[in-house]
């Protein structure tokens, strides 16, 4: 038995995420989604049940996220990975494509999290749809 | 190596002919290393017990590892006489903190108001350490120390010594991380606890009592049962026991526990204070 497990403020981070009814997702310390809510699975097109944990590459492929004016935007460029490699909190906007092949203009806060002063474990992003223009 | 319980009880020491049989002093166990040497997981009423039996011996050094620093963990400190005779010295190990050191907190309780002596004044060599992040040596023994969920930092332990482990999780609510039948590395503390050879957990409240104590940092014996199965331990000890539990109410829950392990697991105990465990060669 391999006894590896995510850092606990990990664990709790996705516990809570898992009673918001605010879209929320939690990447790892590698930028790797380990879990989305319900919430954020209504807005993906699929739950995080069916999708499992996606390696940084992988969700970059699916959700091809991008500027909201079009522009190919790299996990690093999001809010959530801004907030884990420059370790701050992070607002912004972005847009995504879901499962069901919508695009998905959303707003985003990303904070990382901190299991000691010096050590962060992952990300924990919550972003809600912004209304679609006239 | 060799477990000895000093005090099993949670949140409050209890001594009275209602608890006189799995005892009444708060969280102390002492374990002997396959090498001899000791380390003592917290620091509760039982340590002082535990203190006069030490003082027998010549002065020494003794690891202690506390998990956190509620009261029940640390109330001994004041009575535990190798920190108050010369010629000992204590190794204090403890949960992080981002702003104050360990033994900075001790100090809050062994300090006036609440004690009147302060640690500035121990006549022995006290040396405070928050747990390193990686596993350490304490003599024969590997240590490994994890945060787990629980009101405040609160740290288990696990013990590795001649290929036998032991688990200290005395206050701990994995159920508030996970549902404890869904992934397992999702659960709070289990890989302290994966394939533990005898794991102490937290059994304070009965399955009617939790709905009622959900998030106060403790589990039911059936949590404990479903943690332990979870985790694949060969044998879990109920410890925590709830204040106003009596050695009667106790035994009850205990034969809860025992109709939850599963078939290969051993038949489970009841921490209670004088109860000696020999794992590996000492067995």
């Amino acid at each position: 038995m391999e006894r590896k497990q995510p850092d606990l403020v990990l664990i709790v981070a996705r516990s809570f995420a898992t009673k918001l009814a605010t879209p929320t997702l939690i990447t790892d310390a590698r930028g790797d989604l380990v879990y989305f809510n319900d919430a954020a699975a209504e807005v993906i097109g699929r739950s995080y049940l069916d999708v499992g944990q996606l390696p940084v590459s992988r969700w970059q492929e699916l959700f091809e996220p991008r500027t909201l004016d079009e522009e190919p935007l790299t996990p690093a460029q999001t809010p959530g990975g801004v907030a884990l490699l420059e370790r701050r909190p992070v607002h912004g906007a972005f847009a995504f494509s879901g499962f069901d092949g919508r695009e998905h203009d959303i707003t985003v806060t990303a904070f990382p999290l901190f299991s000691h002063p010096d050590e962060v474990v992952g990300v924990m992003s919550i972003f809600w749809e912004l209304p679609a223009e006239p | 190596m060799i477990v000895r319980i000093w005090g099993a009880r949670g949140s409050l020491a209890t001594p009275g002919p209602a608890t006189v049989g799995y005892g009444g002093n708060t969280s102390c166990v002492e374990v002997e290393l396959s090498d001899g040497t000791t380390l003592i997981l917290d620091a509760g009423s039982g340590i002082r017990e535990l203190g006069e039996r030490l003082a027998e011996r010549e002065p020494g050094l003794l690891h202690l590892c506390l998990t956190h620093l509620h009261l029940d963990h640390v109330e001994g400190l004041g009575f535990f006489r190798p920190l108050w005779t010369s010629g000992w010295k204590v190794r204090f190990f403890g949960p992080p903190s981002a702003t104050t050191t360990l033994r900075e907190r001790v100090s809050r309780y062994l300090s006036p108001p609440l004690f009147p002596v302060g640690l500035s004044e121990l006549p022995t060599e006290a040396v405070f350490e928050d747990v390193p992040r990686e596993p350490w040596r304490i003599g024969s023994a590997l240590i490994e120390a994890q945060t787990v969920e629980h009101r405040g930092p609160t740290l288990g332990y696990r013990i590795e010594d001649e290929g036998q482990v032991l688990v200290y999780l005395p206050d701990h609510e994995p159920y508030l991380t996970a549902a404890l039948d869904d992934e397992p590395a999702w659960i709070s503390g289990w890989a302290l606890a994966a394939g533990a050879d005898l794991l102490l957990h937290d059994s304070q409240y009965s399955e009617d009592e939790y709905p009622n104590r959900l998030g106060w940092g403790h589990s039911s014996v059936v949590q404990a049962a479903a943690f332990a199965r979870a985790a694949d331990v060969q044998r879990l000890a109920m410890f925590h026991h709830d204040p106003m539990r009596s050695d009667r109410e106790l035994d009850e829950l205990h034969e809860r526990v025992a109709d939850l392990v599963r078939h290969d697991q051993e038949f489970p105990l009841i921490a209670r204070e004088g109860l000696e465990i020999a794992l590996g060669s000492a067995s």
